[in-house]
């Protein structure tokens, strides 16, 4: 399972398939305040990375993998700070 | 080939022909609303039935055809010729790629960048038609690629990198992620990324409303890297993406849009597919059916006929009641014989339909004005006659837009209309069909016909002077007759009317022509409604072959040269406890033998009479069905001969009456 809940935290593990959206959009509708850990994430599926763009939960960044690190982490700093700011 | 396959096949060529004819009318009448939707469902079936299998460059290409049809239909694109060409050549390329399927059950090697090609021009009529139905959208809105170069900027590799950047714009499809798509998983193979931008298509749903299952995303992205490096990574999704060359700080030079040429569009390429299919009516199976259920109750009469005999029936009955059972049987045979030869029948159909696309591609290639009607394409014929005809007739109707048409200003001058009139025509005539192409073109001058003949050495100058018209007409079927100087890369590869006689006499039929200089031309062909094949089998004599019906032969057999005995003048051998005559067929034929290396002989074991005979031959080739022509003229008193046949590859086998020869 790449995608699981532990806490309060939702863990996106390894390479995150199409799967993996539908129990992570559930996590986050239940509740908005959950954090997202990428710090193990080799990939997303576009579907996976829309609901964190559409949804802007708080993400915990990691560097495991230089694609997420360099090019999809970026966009949901932007997307949240817009939200923010 | 799995069943599956086959059944695509069958269906992928009709669907083909269907939209063909379609197309074909929609140019013609693009008013219709009816020629549109018949083209757009064609599409749409091909369409799915190739999603069934892993064909996807074709898919990809008859995607594209369908959202372009889709866009004619909601009139958000106009139907021109440019239109009608691209979607033609999509589905002749589809055709194509059905033939290749057919015969080795995958698209050829290059088909990932014929269908990305195809797919690209069909795309770019469509933007070309939106921009022209609906120019209130910018369609060429580049202004992103204006941001993302200056988001960009600040990266250091793209200041390595001075040569020109390569600007994406992929908009996933919403459902993309049902076909297996991960639009990040391309990105991410998009080599020398330098800039990435991701935005939503539509605005986001509230939280509770989201699909997650819906792409709705944008990805515009800058690579470094080279402009068809980036192309192959999208190569599956051209109908999402938009790839544009960028020019070191320009944004001008967009590249690759559009299709480059008409390749060789070789309609006849899709002629001759190797085992085809038949499709046949259910009625004419239900009839062999209920013939097959007739056969068994002869066999079982037959099989109560035997018990009796058994039992010590009457001699006199017993033979009553053979002749009676073998008389129904033969009635049943018979039956069985015209009911197959019944499921073997086509309509004309089948391949007419083929031509309009054929003439039209002539004509627009020759620049000529041709008005092309077909006649009897419900008329039927065996299989083989209807398929046959295809190569003669196609060379025949490129013939007639090639030579017979005029240009336009002299047919207004002789009060004709301007578009040539081609009318092919097929009609049945007791048992056999006539097919005719005829043109209201400029026909064929005669002394013209006389003054080639003799300068091409096809006849004797005298023996030409003394022919009417109408025989100095028929010299255009001589061979040697067409010269490659007259042969353009349209009405022929190198084959000219000697051909298509041959063609046709090797369906047993007969060609005519009948012309009237300034009125136009009619070409002919008598064909029968069946063939009647012959079961031969060739034998090698001398260096030669010779066929022999296998009716004839009973058995071959390989006789050691210690069994032949020598008896007075001729020879003789033992077989299974009998004494046969044992001749060479070498002597009968008068040819010298080749030395008898004392190994024995082949031997064909046939029934003379009443009586078996050794037949010896040098050698057994292959069995084969032929069309077997008796001879005629001079030849037709020669013993021994049954007839002739021409093979395969042109050269005429002569068919042994082996009883004759014995004599």
């Amino acid at each position: 399972m790449s995608a699981r809940l532990d806490g309060n935290i939702i863990l996106l593990e390894g390479q995150c398939r199409v799967e993996d959206a539908e129990p992570l959009l559930g996590w986050l509708q239940a509740d908005s305040s959950r954090v997202v850990d990428l710090t193990d994430a080799e990939h997303l599926h576009a579907a996976v990375f829309q609901i964190l763009m559409a949804l802007r939960p708080p993400i915990r960044e990691g560097e495991k993998d230089a694609f997420v690190h360099d090019w999809l982490i970026p966009i949901l700093r932007v997307a949240r700070s817009s939200d923010t700011g | 080939m799995d069943d599956l396959l086959q059944h695509f096949t069958v269906e992928a060529r009709e669907l083909v022909q269907q939209a063909t004819d379609d197309l074909l009318a929609l140019e013609r009448e693009p008013a219709i609303a009816a020629h549109l939707d018949g083209a757009f469902r064609a599409v749409h079936t091909l369409k799915g039935s190739v999603g069934l299998f892993d064909f996807a460059p074709m898919g990809l290409a008859l995607h594209a055809a369908e959202d372009l049809l889709g866009a004619l239909k909601g009139a958000e694109a106009r139907i021109d010729s440019d239109v009608i060409d691209i979607l033609l050549e999509c589905i002749g390329q589809a055709e194509r790629w059905v033939g290749a399927i057919e015969q080795t059950g995958q698209l050829p090697p290059d088909a990932g960048e014929e269908g990305y090609r195809l797919a690209r021009a069909l795309r770019s009529q469509l933007d070309e038609g939106a921009a022209q139905a609906a120019p209130m959208i910018p369609e060429a809105d580049v202004g992103w690629i204006d941001d993302l170069l200056a988001a960009g900027t600040d990266r250091a590799d793209l200041k390595a990198h001075n040569t020109g950047l390569v600007a994406i714009r992929y908009t996933p499809r919403a459902d993309c992620f049902f076909a297996g798509d991960d639009p990040l998983a391309l990105l991410r193979s998009v080599p020398d990324l330098v800039a990435v931008r991701m935005t939503n298509r539509e605005p986001w749903p509230p939280a509770a409303e989201i699909d997650p299952f819906s792409c709705n995303l944008r990805i515009e992205a800058l690579s470094c890297a080279e402009f068809d490096a980036v192309k192959t990574v999208f190569r599956f999704v051209p109908d999402q993406v938009t790839i544009h060359q960028v020019a070191r700080r320009d944004t001008a030079g967009i590249h690759g849009a559009g299709s480059d040429g008409s390749p060789g569009r070789e309609t006849s390429a899709v002629g001759a597919a190797s085992s085809r299919m038949l499709r046949v009516d259910a009625a004419r199976i239900d009839r062999l059916a209920d013939l097959v259920g007739e056969m068994v109750v002869a066999k079982n009469a037959l099989a109560h006929l035997a018990a009796l005999s058994g039992e010590g029936m009457d001699r006199k009955d017993l033979v009553q009641g053979i002749l009676a059972s073998q008389a129904a049987i033969d009635r049943l045979v018979a039956d069985m014989h015209r009911a197959v030869m019944d499921v073997r029948m086509m309509p004309m159909r089948d391949i007419f339909r083929r031509f309009p696309r054929a003439v039209r591609d002539t004509a627009g290639h020759l620049g000529k004005l041709i008005d092309f009607s077909m006649e009897g394409e419900d008329v039927e014929a065996d299989k083989s006659v209807v398929e046959g005809l295809f190569e003669p007739l196609l060379h025949v109707l490129r013939n007639a837009v090639a030579h017979g048409a005029e240009p336009e200003n002299i047919r207004l001058e002789a009060g004709k209309s301007t578009g040539t009139r081609i009318v092919l025509r097929a009609r049945r005539d007791s048992d056999r069909i006539i097919v005719e192409v005829s043109d209201d073109g400029r026909g064929i001058d005669p002394a013209s016909i006389r003054r080639a003949a003799q300068e091409r050495g096809v006849a004797p100058g005298d023996r030409v002077e003394r022919m009417s018209d109408a025989e100095a007409m028929e010299l255009i079927f001589a061979p040697g007759f067409s010269t490659a100087s007259e042969i353009t890369d349209l009405s022929g590869r190198g084959v000219g009317m000697d051909a298509v006689r041959s063609a046709i006499e090797r369906l047993g039929g007969q060609v005519g022509v009948q012309s009237l200089l300034g009125r136009g031309t009619t070409i002919r062909f008598s064909l029968p409604l069946t063939i009647v094949m012959t079961k031969v089998m060739a034998v090698r004599v001398g260096g030669e072959t010779y066929g022999i019906p296998i009716d004839g032969v009973l058995e071959t057999a390989f006789v050691a040269a210690s069994r032949i005995l020598p008896i007075q003048e001729g020879e003789a051998f033992v077989l299974r406890d009998r004494t046969l005559p044992l001749v060479r067929l070498a002597d009968l034929l008068g040819i010298s033998r080749i030395a008898d290396p004392g190994r024995g002989a082949k031997v064909l074991i046939m029934s003379a009479g009443d009586e078996r005979v050794g037949v010896a031959v040098d050698g057994f080739a292959e069995r084969m069905d032929v069309l077997m022509r008796p001879m005629a003229g001079i030849l037709a008193g020669m013993p021994g001969v049954m007839g002739t046949t021409l093979l395969g590859d042109g050269s005429v086998l002569m068919i042994l009456d082996i009883p004759e020869l014995i004599g």
